[in-house]
């Protein structure tokens, strides 16, 4: 369980983070929707450890970021909005890389890495050198080298961005198998769609604050809209 | 398996990988004992070749003692002839008289003959056309004024941008002037005067050089190929293992697990260091092999290296290679691509210049600051040990900890560098 309180980040002098407080419960998918530059990437850095916050508090399964961040990203799966692979190194190599970094024992990496090779369709390129992967590839690795660990709580910063649609397909399948796991899974996106058919719950965030959060249906329900875009529009009308 | 020693190994997985990081660490330790070998062969080869000494000569019967001289000097003769009958005078068209060839009185020898241009082309041409290097003339009337005590010109014609014919140009000149000396302090003794007389000061140069010592100017270069090579070897990890990872934003997924910024750093360190230490060794590996391929008896040199200077040499210079590499790192983390990475290290590629210059131009004795600067203590200890003597043990000890301690500021910058949110984020 992710839970966040009055979360607040300045860059020089933009708010990039002003003040977000939000919950992602177990079991379930949160989405933060938010165009460009509403402050999603930031919350989510604070919150994987990279950044650090100048007020507020991010705890994840009790364990609070800002003062044991290492114990934190023990915890987390990781999908950040970079994607960098090694291109001289086979998607198992990456995979088994991040393994040994968190210290995974041998016969529970290949375990592990065997598994998540077999779930994402990825047994054609697991031997192949990175150089040349498509985006989708690519993902699919990033994907698996960040649930490695099997680890409770999982952020992903816009997970389906620039995919195709077979791979958004099988991401998607990833997540839901993962909250059939009681696991917790916050994502960020700009993509309407993307949030309909995945979350569970919304955050609506612009210019570093938080706007609403509620269920998809108590979203559609206090905005009297038919679809999320037009409850989304509705709600950033309404703060200006 | 520690993290640091997992980052090592990826690293190095990475990079035997890389074709160009490879080939950086293969080619760069060849060069240098190439040059070595190829200069010193030249060096044996030209000293050999003024040994074994042929002269072209032109006129050689108006000067026999002159000619008796060269040969009793052990310098082989090769008659050329330079045609002179259709020596023209370039204004009238006449022929130029020959130089008369007898002359009975003192008050009848003409002034010096001097060629006419045409003779000069001709040498020029046959020089040129490298039918002969360098060429020896003597005028006809060498021995007429000769024997009237006048002086005469000997000419001697070569081409001093042909560096193989440098070295017997320099023996025949020196050869004459021994004659010179020699006819001088005759005539002098004829009119009852001592040599001396006209030698006010005699200049004897002694070379007290061992031969070790003269090897080491030559031998000079090495110390500087290896130091180099620490800085070559490794640039290809510590560019890809710092500007790299963030050009190809490989770095945020990597610190998103939770370790230590410190494992990171000195783990890309340990892989680069490896690769600039294998260099390292390669280098001084085919250096000795060059070196023993080269005739160095041949130039009066020699040069012998024991089991413990190698030892030494590898204490000295293997530090060497985790501070280029510390360097490196600390800088190629501010650096957003491959390409700015790459030009912020060439120029950090050219410190190694810097000892080798001061000690070129440093003529005071070593102190103690000198072993306190990285490189510049190494140099001075490397110089040592190939020019055979031994450096006192504590200036060993002192450039050792001054190079790990600056290695460490550099690791530690790069530690503190690598947590700032800007370098993750851009």
């Amino acid at each position: 369980m992710i839970e966040v309180q009055a979360l607040r980040k300045s860059f020089k002098q933009i708010h990039a983070v002003d003040g977000v407080s939000f919950k992602a419960r177990d079991g379930a998918i949160t989405g933060l929707l938010g165009h460009n530059g509403a402050g999603k990437s930031t919350s989510l850095r604070i919150l994987y450890g990279l950044l650090s916050a100048d007020s507020g508090s991010a705890v994840i399964d009790g364990v609070n970021v800002m003062d044991h961040p290492q114990r934190a990203q023990e915890i987390i799966g990781v999908m950040t909005d970079a994607h960098g692979l090694y291109p001289r190194l086979t998607a198992r190599e990456h995979i088994e890389y991040f393994a040994q970094l968190r210290k995974l024992d041998k016969a529970t990496m290949h375990r592990r890495t065997g598994q998540l090779i077999e779930q994402l369709a990825m047994e054609e390129i697991a031997d192949r050198r990175a150089e040349g992967y498509s985006q989708g590839e690519k993902m699919k690795v990033c994907l698996a080298r960040s649930l490695i660990h099997n680890p409770q709580n999982i952020i992903m910063d816009e997970p389906t961005n620039g995919l195709d649609v077979m791979t958004t397909r099988s991401v998607r399948t990833i997540l839901q198998d993962l909250k059939n796991q009681n696991k917790c899974i916050l994502l960020s996106s700009h993509i309407m769609q993307e949030i309909s058919a995945l979350c569970d719950e919304v955050i609506v965030i612009s210019e570093g604050k938080v706007l609403m959060q509620g269920g998809l249906d108590e979203l559609l329900a206090q905005t009297g809209e038919k679809d999320l875009e037009e409850a989304f529009m509705s709600i950033t009308r309404a703060s200006k | 398996m520690s993290i640091w020693l997992v980052i090592t190994r990826k690293e190095l997985i990475d990079a035997i990988r890389d074709r160009r990081a490879l080939l950086a660490l293969l080619l760069f330790p060849v060069i240098g004992p190439f040059v070595i070998y190829f200069m010193f062969n030249t060096i044996v080869d030209i000293a050999e070749e003024a040994k074994d000494l042929t002269l072209p000569i032109s006129g050689a019967v108006h000067a026999p003692d002159l000619v008796d001289y060269l040969v009793q000097s052990g310098i082989k003769l090769e008659h050329v002839e330079i045609k002179r009958t259709q020596t023209l005078d370039e204004k009238s068209g006449t022929p130029v008289a020959e130089p008369p060839s007898e002359v009975n009185t003192f008050e009848a020898v003409p002034e010096p003959y001097t060629y006419p241009s045409n003779l000069l082309a001709e040498v020029r041409e046959r020089i040129e056309d490298r039918t002969y290097d360098f060429v020896l003339v003597i005028p006809n009337d060498f021995s007429t004024r000769l024997a009237h005590s006048r002086s005469v010109n000997v000419e001697l014609f070569h081409e001093s941008s042909r560096a193989t014919a440098q070295a017997k140009v320099g023996r025949v000149q020196r050869t004459i002037s021994a004659w010179n000396q020699e006819t001088a302090s005759l005539r002098l003794m004829a009119r009852g005067i001592s040599p001396t007389v006209a030698r006010p000061v005699s200049i004897e140069k002694i070379d007290v050089a061992s031969p070790q010592a003269r090897a080491q100017r030559i031998l000079g270069m090495i110390p500087f190929f290896i130091i180099v090579a620490a800085f070559v070897c490794g640039m290809g990890i510590a560019v890809d293992a710092t500007a790299g990872e963030r050009e190809r934003k490989s770095l945020e997924p990597l610190l998103v697990n939770p370790i230590e910024r410190t494992s990171i750093v000195v783990g890309k360190w340990m892989a680069a260091a490896t690769f600039s230490g294998v260099g390292l060794l390669l280098v001084m590996l085919l250096n000795l092999l060059a070196l023993n391929q080269v005739p160095l008896e041949q130039l009066g040199l020699s040069f012998s290296i024991s089991a413990t200077e190698i030892i030494g040499i590898i204490i000295i210079t293997l530090p060497l290679a985790f501070f280029a590499t510390a360097l490196q790192l600390f800088v190629g983390i501010f650096a957003k691509s491959f390409k700015d990475a790459q030009a912020y290290l060439s120029v950090i590629s050219m410190l190694p210049m810097a000892p080798l210059f001061y000690n070129i131009f440093n003529t005071e004795d070593r102190e103690l600051w000198m072993s306190l600067v990285p490189m510049l203590g190494q140099h001075m200890l490397l110089a040592d040990v190939v020019a055979g003597k031994n450096p006192p043990l504590f200036d060993f000890a002192v450039a050792a900890v001054s190079v790990v301690l600056f290695s460490l500021m550099f690791i530690y910058g790069a530690t503190l560098v690598f947590k700032r949110e800007r370098i993750i984020f851009s």
